[in-house]
């Protein structure tokens, strides 16, 4: 077993990519695990049939994907064995910079209520709602660190629901004819609007372009490398530390813990060499390790390192770890901007937003962000937007495209979701990975309370484009279902007191000096807004916690 | 897996039918049957037989409605959208195999050529980029300036 590192990261997202940079520029060693590849982005395929906003036959990151299937379990109970492009997988990006390299780059702060939901509304039955163990505060400094150091286009008079020390560092996203329509039909209705926070160059920053409003932006890889996350930020500074060592194709199957249960190590498969399609079973000891692989793999590693010591899992005491799985309910409500409004298929897209309906919705809990949608692939549009009533074929189809694919607009909102223990992932005891281990099993459902929020959020939704003039407007109900997806959250959520969660406030693993885990896992609940910079700002403070430990 | 040729034309008058030509081209124009084609033999190996089937199968529909002198691709436009419409409405008039029900199958179609017709042209299908000229879609990215 080799001991060249102070610090094994396993997984190179957001989060991981974050703490490579910060502990290898505070003189740790660092040996830093991707299971995907590290793709230039126009090795990331621009295809329309298989991205990570339309899977349909595949997505444009994973490697061999047959290698890692997961299972599903079906409201009915039955088991189904799925690949990475299916819905029910989740979507994972498994690449170097992970789901970054191909995200809508929304980079909200939460809301300090957002950290104590239980608090504020209570514990509704059959839910696990729970505070956090820290508040808006702890995280603000990281958050601005975050936003300067990632890189995020702002309107920081505007953006009032999380106070702000410090400017945003990139002026905001311009907005297109429609968002400005509906920033007019917000004003009618009272409802204060402002343009979104997007981690995206509007002008060069930190020597990279700027965007150049592309029409095939969310799901893609960006043309001008101005889709920022920690691929092109922090990951390089790690690399050029000289003390950060990267290895892609390293599948992570087990933390080592030793006689006492610490863990000590890293168990992975890896190229034998480079370019080799031969993978060895390979070890690696450092002091500290960090999981950083998203909420359904890092729970799932920690699930697979069971020891004599944690029979049921590392940080598995309290029976926490794999549960509380969350993402966000996305009720969406759909228009036709009337013919006078200039339509715009320029990207980024998402330019007007408001937090109007996040707290204090009577009778509800929690609530939600709402903001206009990205630019649209045409394909995405045939799917999903046209008004119910179009004929799906034949000309009728295609004269409803040609006049509306410009004319449609939609509305939507990550409802903050009320987790439940039983949403959860845990190990399938029948499907095995090409490495003979348990895959993530996934079950569970939406909670009830999950349900009327986000039926709230769409009645909102459904309003702002009445108000601002839409010709139609049309929605669908919100569905029970399991919830993960891009946003996945909440299955090695922090608590201050052991029993309730699997890491502490730091995010390191109850009963472990320096084992931690460091992605959404980590979040208590998951805000009703994108996830993302709360991510970053988590990596940011858990990075500079550990220089500062002893 | 291969078509034989009445498929191959019943699936051409088809997708002529699913995306037709007017002022802008329709599937054939752009290609949308080789898309498709190449979908069956290549992803969608699994389903299509079934696929293929139902092809023969609308011939069959054909000469049940309109005489044994007649094929899908010898109907007026009219008459095979009047048929088509039949099977969208799970009507038909002749007993499609229990595991191929005509309303699925057509909708598989509809929705496979309008992929087709809708995605990147490097699929296949939309030659030209012609559906995204109709609707005025260009992504307009330019190549890339840096590698990560």
């Amino acid at each position: 077993m080799t001991s060249d590192h102070d610090v094994i990261i396993v997984g190179t997202g957001l989060a991981g990519g974050i703490l490579a940079g910060v502990l290898a520029e505070g003189g740790r060693r660092v040996l830093l695990l991707e299971r995907g590849r590290a793709l230039a982005d126009s090795a990331i395929p621009g295809d329309h049939l298989r991205n990570h906003r339309l899977t349909l036959y595949g997505d444009n990151t994973t490697p061999e994907p047959a290698r890692h299937p997961r299972v599903f379990i079906d409201a009915a109970g039955d088991p189904h064995t799925v690949l990475p492009h299916d819905a029910r997988y989740q979507l994972n990006a498994f690449t170097v910079g992970g789901g970054a390299r191909v995200w809508g780059m929304q980079a909200w702060r939460f809301h300090s209520d957002d950290f104590r939901m239980a608090t504020r509304y209570g514990v509704p039955d059959g839910s696990s709602l729970a505070d956090w163990p820290i508040g808006y505060a702890d995280l603000a400094p990281f958050y601005e660190r975050a936003e300067h150091e990632i890189g995020v286009a702002g309107d920081h008079a505007g953006t009032t629901h999380a106070p702000r020390a410090r400017d945003f560092p990139l002026p905001p996203v311009p907005r297109s004819p429609s968002a400005e329509w509906l920033a007019r039909g917000a004003d009618r209705l009272g409802w204060r609007t402002f343009t979104p926070p997007l981690a995206v160059n509007t002008r060069p920053y930190l020597g990279r372009g700027a965007c150049i409003q592309c029409a095939q932006c969310i799901g893609f890889a960006c043309p001008t490398d101005a889709k920022n996350g920690s691929h092109n930020t922090l990951l390089p500074r790690a690399l050029a530390s000289g003390r950060c060592t990267l290895v892609t194709r390293a599948h992570a199957s087990r933390i080592i813990t030793d006689n006492s249960g610490q863990a000590i190590g890293v168990e992975y498969f890896a190229p034998t060499t480079t370019d080799s399609a031969t993978l060895e079973r390979r070890t690696a000891r450092a002091r500290t390790i960090i999981v950083s692989s998203g909420a359904i793999e890092s729970a799932r590693l920690l699930l697979l390192s069971a020891s004599p010591l944690q029979p049921h899992g590392l940080g598995n005491h309290s029976d926490h770890l794999g549960r509380h799985v969350q993402g966000h309910s996305y009720p969406i409500a759909y228009g036709l901007l009337p013919p006078d409004v200039e339509p715009s298929l320029l990207g980024p897209g998402v330019s007007v937003a408001t937090t109007q309906f996040n707290h204090g919705n009577p009778g509800i809990i929690g609530g939600a962000m709402l903001a206009n949608d990205f630019v649209k692939l045409p394909l995405i549009f045939w799917r999903q937007s046209l008004p119910p009533d179009t004929p799906r074929w034949g000309l009728a189809n295609k004269r409803a495209m040609r006049d509306l694919f410009r004319r449609g607009i939609d509305v939507r909102s990550p409802v903050q979701e009320i987790p439940s223990p039983d949403s959860r992932v845990a190990l399938d005891p029948a499907v095995r990975d090409t490495f003979g281990l348990p895959v993530a099993r996934l079950s569970g459902t939406t909670h009830p309370e999950t349900v009327r929020t986000a039926e709230f959020m769409r009645a909102r939704a459904e309003e702002w484009l009445r108000a601002s003039g839409a010709e139609r407007v049309w929605s669908w109900p919100v569905e029970k279902k399991f919830s993960a997806g891009q946003h996945q959250a909440g299955t090695c959520r922090m608590s201050a007191d052991p029993r309730d969660g699997v890491t502490d406030p730091f995010g390191r693993v109850h009963g472990h000096d320096h084992l931690f885990v460091c992605d959404g896992s980590l979040h208590v609940t998951n805000g009703g807004f994108n996830p993302a910079l709360t991510i970053m700002a988590l990596a940011f403070r858990t990075g500079e916690h550990i220089l500062a430990s002893p | 897996m291969s078509l034989t040729p009445p498929q191959l034309t019943a699936l051409r008058s088809l997708l002529d039918r699913i995306i037709p030509a007017d002022d802008f081209p329709g599937a054939l124009t752009a290609g949308t049957d080789t898309y498709v084609l190449r979908h069956l033999l290549g992803d969608c190996t699994e389903e299509a037989h079934a696929l293929l089937l139902g092809l023969t199968q609308l011939d069959a529909e054909t000469v049940a409605c309109h005489g044994a002198h007649q094929t899908f691709a010898t109907l007026l436009p009219t008459q095979q959208d009047a048929l088509l419409a039949d099977l969208a409405a799970a009507r038909p008039m002749t007993p499609w195999p229990p595991q191929l029900p005509a309303a699925p199958w057509f909708h598989r179609l509809v929705e496979l050529a309008h992929e087709g017709f809708y995605a990147d042209p490097a699929n296949g299908g939309n030659r030209d980029a012609a559906s995204w000229g109709m609707l005025g879609y260009a992504p307009r990215t330019t190549p890339e300036r840096a590698a990560p």
